[in-house]
C-alpha cells in the first residue's frame, strides 16, 4: 500500500489529467466540456474531502496544530471550490473567455497549492503520522464524499 | 518545518517583485533608443563602449530585475522560508539598483569617474544585499528540491558575476587594472549568462513546465544531475580559459551540449504537455528554446571565427533565450499575483488573470519583439535593418510595460473598494 505522501501525490496528477481533459473539451465547445467539468469537480471535491476530513484531523490531533499549514490549506481549498463554481457558471453561460480566464487562475492557485502540500504538509504528515499510514490511506480509499 | 511563507500575510506583498517587474522594460526601452542611435559597425565588437551600455541596460536593468524580483516571490512558495524583512530589503535595494544602473549607463557613455563611482556604490549595496538576504534564507531551507538547489547555484554565479563587475566597472574610475578587463569581462559574461540566468531557468522550469501546462515531468537524471554538471562546466571552462585557453573549448562544448539538451526537452515536453492551450507564453517558451538551441550552436562556432559572432550568440541566447523566458513568465505571474493578493483581501470579484492582460497585445508584443531580435541578426549583414529594428524592440517594449502597468491599477482600483468578506477572521493563520 502507498504512504500518505504517495497517494496523495498520485490523486493530485488525477486531478490534473481531469483538469486538462476538460480544458481539451471546452476548447473544442464547451456545450461537451459540462460531463469533464463535472467529473473534474467531482473529483477534485473528493480531494478536498480527503484531506479535510481525514488526513488533516489526524494531523491536527497528533501534532496538536490547528492553526498552522492544515488551517492555510483549507483556505486554499474554500478559495479553489469558488472558483469550480464559477466556472460552472461560466459554463451554464457558455461563456468560454471567461470559462478559460477562470481556469487560469484556478491552474495556477491550484498548482502552488499543490506543491506546498507536497514539498512540505505530506512530508511532515509522513513523519508525524508514518504509522499510521496505513490505516489513514484505507479511509481515505474508501471515504464517501458528502 | 517552516510554513509562515504560505500565509498571505507572511508572504511577501505584491510591491516586492512588482517593483522590480515595472522597472524592468523601462531599462529595456532605454537600450532600445541607445542601440536606434548607434550604429552596427560599433555594436558588433563586444568590447566597444556602446555595446557594453546596451548590453548592461539589458542584462541588469531587465534581467536581473526580474530575476530577483522572482526570487524574493517565488522562495517562499517553492521553498517554504520567509526572506527577512522583505518589504525594505526589496525597497533598499531596488532604490540601490536603478540608481547604481542608471549612474552606470550615464558613467560609461560620458566616461564619467564620479559617475562611475556612485554607481559603484549604488550596484554594490544593491545586488550584495539582496542577493545576500535571499542566500541566508536558501540556507535555512530544510526540503532541498532541484530547484531550490538550483536556486542556490545561481546565487553563487550571482554572486560572483557581480564582484567581478564591480572590478570592471573600478576599472573605468582607477585604470591600473585595465588590462585584466578582456579575460575577467569574458568570465563575468559567461557565469552571468549560463551560471545565473541559464541555471536558475533550468530550475524554475523543473517546476514551472510540469505545473503550468500539466507537462511531463523531466527526468530525474535531469532534476537531481544537470545543474551540478553545468556547474562543474563552467569551473572547468573557468581553469581552462585562464590556464589552458587552447582547451577551453572542451568545456564549452560540455556547457553547451547540455544548454542545448536543455533546449530539446522543452520544446519536447511542450508538445506533449496536456493543457491544450497555446497562449503567448507557450509561444515564448518555443521561441526561447529555439534561440537557445541556434545560439549554443554558434557559441561552439564563434571558436573557429575568432569570435566574430559572440555579439550574434548574446543576441540569441541573452535576449532569445533568456529575456523570452523572462517575458512569458511575466505574462503569468503578474496577473496571478494580482489576483492572489486580491483575493487574499477578501476581494470576490476580480477579473480573471485573462481579462487582465490583453491578449492581442500580447501577442503583438511578441511578435514584434522576436521580430526585433531577427532583425538585430540580420543587421550583421544588411546594417540597414538595425534602426527598424530598434524601433520594433522599443515598441514591443513599451506594450510589455503596458500589460504590467494594467493589471497593477487593477489591484490599486480594486484595493481602494471595500471587500467582499472580512478577511480578519484569517488573521489568526
Amino acid at each position: 500500500m502507498s504512504t500518505i505522501k504517495e497517494y496523495l501525490t498520485t490523486d493530485h496528477q488525477r486531478c490534473d489529467n481531469l483538469f486538462a481533459a476538460m480544458e481539451d473539451e471546452a476548447s473544442a465547445s464547451l456545450e461537451n466540456a459540462k460531463e469533464a467539468y463535472t467529473q473534474f469537480a467531482r473529483e477534485t471535491e473528493r480531494h478536498y474531502q480527503m484531506e479535510e476530513r481525514i488526513m488533516f484531523v489526524e494531523f491536527e490531533a497528533k501534532t496538536g496544530m490547528t492553526e498552522g499549514p492544515t488551517a492555510m490549506m483549507r483556505h486554499e481549498h474554500a478559495q479553489m471550490r469558488q472558483l469550480i463554481k464559477q466556472m460552472g457558471e461560466a459554463l451554464e453561460a457558455n461563456n468560454k473567455d471567461k470559462f478559460f480566464g477562470l481556469s487560469e487562475t484556478l491552474m495556477m492557485l491550484l498548482q502552488q497549492h499543490n506543491m506546498k502540500e507536497e514539498q512540505m504538509l505530506y512530508t511532515m504528515a509522513q513523519q508525524h503520522l508514518s504509522g499510521d499510514s496505513e490505516r489513514i490511506v484505507s479511509m481515505m480509499e474508501s471515504m464517501i464524499v458528502e | 518545518m517552516n510554513f509562515n511563507g504560505l500565509s498571505i500575510e507572511q508572504a511577501p506583498p505584491i510591491s516586492a517583485p512588482l517593483r522590480f517587474y515595472l522597472t524592468a522594460p523601462l531599462f529595456a526601452i532605454v537600450a532600445g533608443f541607445l542601440i536606434l542611435f548607434s550604429d552596427t559597425t560599433v555594436l558588433m565588437s563586444r568590447y566597444s563602449i556602446d555595446s557594453i551600455i546596451i548590453t548592461h541596460a539589458l542584462t541588469i536593468g531587465f534581467l536581473s530585475f526580474i530575476m530577483l524580483g522572482s526570487l524574493s516571490q517565488m522562495l517562499p512558495v517553492l521553498a517554504g522560508v520567509v526572506i527577512p524583512k522583505v518589504d525594505l530589503v526589496t525597497k533598499v535595494s531596488h532604490g540601490f539598483l536603478v540608481l547604481g544602473t542608471v549612474f552606470m549607463l550615464l558613467g560609461l557613455s560620458y566616461d564619467n569617474s564620479q559617475f562611475n563611482t556612485i554607481a559603484l556604490i549604488g550596484l554594490g549595496i544593491g545586488f550584495l544585499m539582496i542577493i545576500g538576504v535571499i542566500f541566508l534564507s536558501v540556507t535555512r531551507v530544510k526540503n532541498f528540491t532541484p530547484t531550490v538547489k538550483a536556486m542556490a547555484a545561481s546565487l553563487f554565479f550571482v554572486f560572483f558575476v557581480v564582484l567581478m563587475g564591480l572590478f570592471l566597472l573600478y576599472s573605468y574610475v582607477d585604470d591600473t587594472y585595465a588590462y585584466l578587463r578582456p579575460l575577467i569581462a569574458n568570465i563575468h559574461s559567461v557565469w552571468g549568462i549560463f551560471g545565473f540566468g541559464g541555471i536558475l531557468i533550468i530550475g524554475v522550469s523543473f517546476q514551472v513546465l510540469p505545473m503550468f501546462y500539466v507537462a511531463p515531468k523531466f527526468k530525474q537524471f535531469c532534476k537531481k544531475k544537470v545543474v551540478w554538471i553545468i556547474s562543474i562546466g563552467l569551473f572547468v571552462w573557468l581553469g581552462l580559459n585562464i590556464f589552458y585557453d587552447v582547451y577551453a573549448l572542451l568545456a564549452k562544448l560540455w556547457i553547451a551540449t547540455f544548454f542545448w539538451a536543455f533546449a530539446t526537452s522543452v520544446w519536447k515536453k511542450l508538445s506533449a504537455r496536456r493543457r491544450p492551450i497555446s497562449d503567448t507564453t507557450v509561444w515564448y517558451w518555443r521561441a526561447s528554446s529555439v534561440f537557445l538551441t541556434l545560439g549554443s550552436f554558434l557559441w561552439i562556432f564563434d571558436e573557429y571565427f575568432k569570435n566574430e559572432y559572440i555579439v550574434m550568440v548574446a543576441i540569441l541566447i541573452g535576449g532569445g533565450f533568456i529575456m523570452s523566458i523572462m517575458i512569458g513568465m511575466l505574462y503569468k505571474v503578474v496577473p496571478f499575483l494580482v489576483w492572489f493578493h486580491l483575493n487574499g483581501m477578501g476581494y470576490m470579484n476580480i477579473p480573471t488573470i485573462n481579462e487582465m492582460i490583453n491578449k492581442k497585445l500580447a501577442r503583438i508584443q511578441f511578435v514584434l519583439f522576436i521580430a526585433s531580435l531577427v532583425g538585430f541578426i540580420f543587421a550583421f549583414y544588411y546594417p540597414m535593418v538595425l534602426k527598424i529594428s530598434a524601433i520594433s524592440f522599443i515598441i514591443s517594449m513599451i506594450i510589455l510595460e503596458y500589460n504590467i502597468i494594467a493589471p497593477a491599477l487593477i489591484y490599486s482600483k480594486i484595493k481602494k473598494t471595500k471587500p467582499d468578506f472580512d478577511m480578519n477572521t484569517f488573521a489568526t493563520i
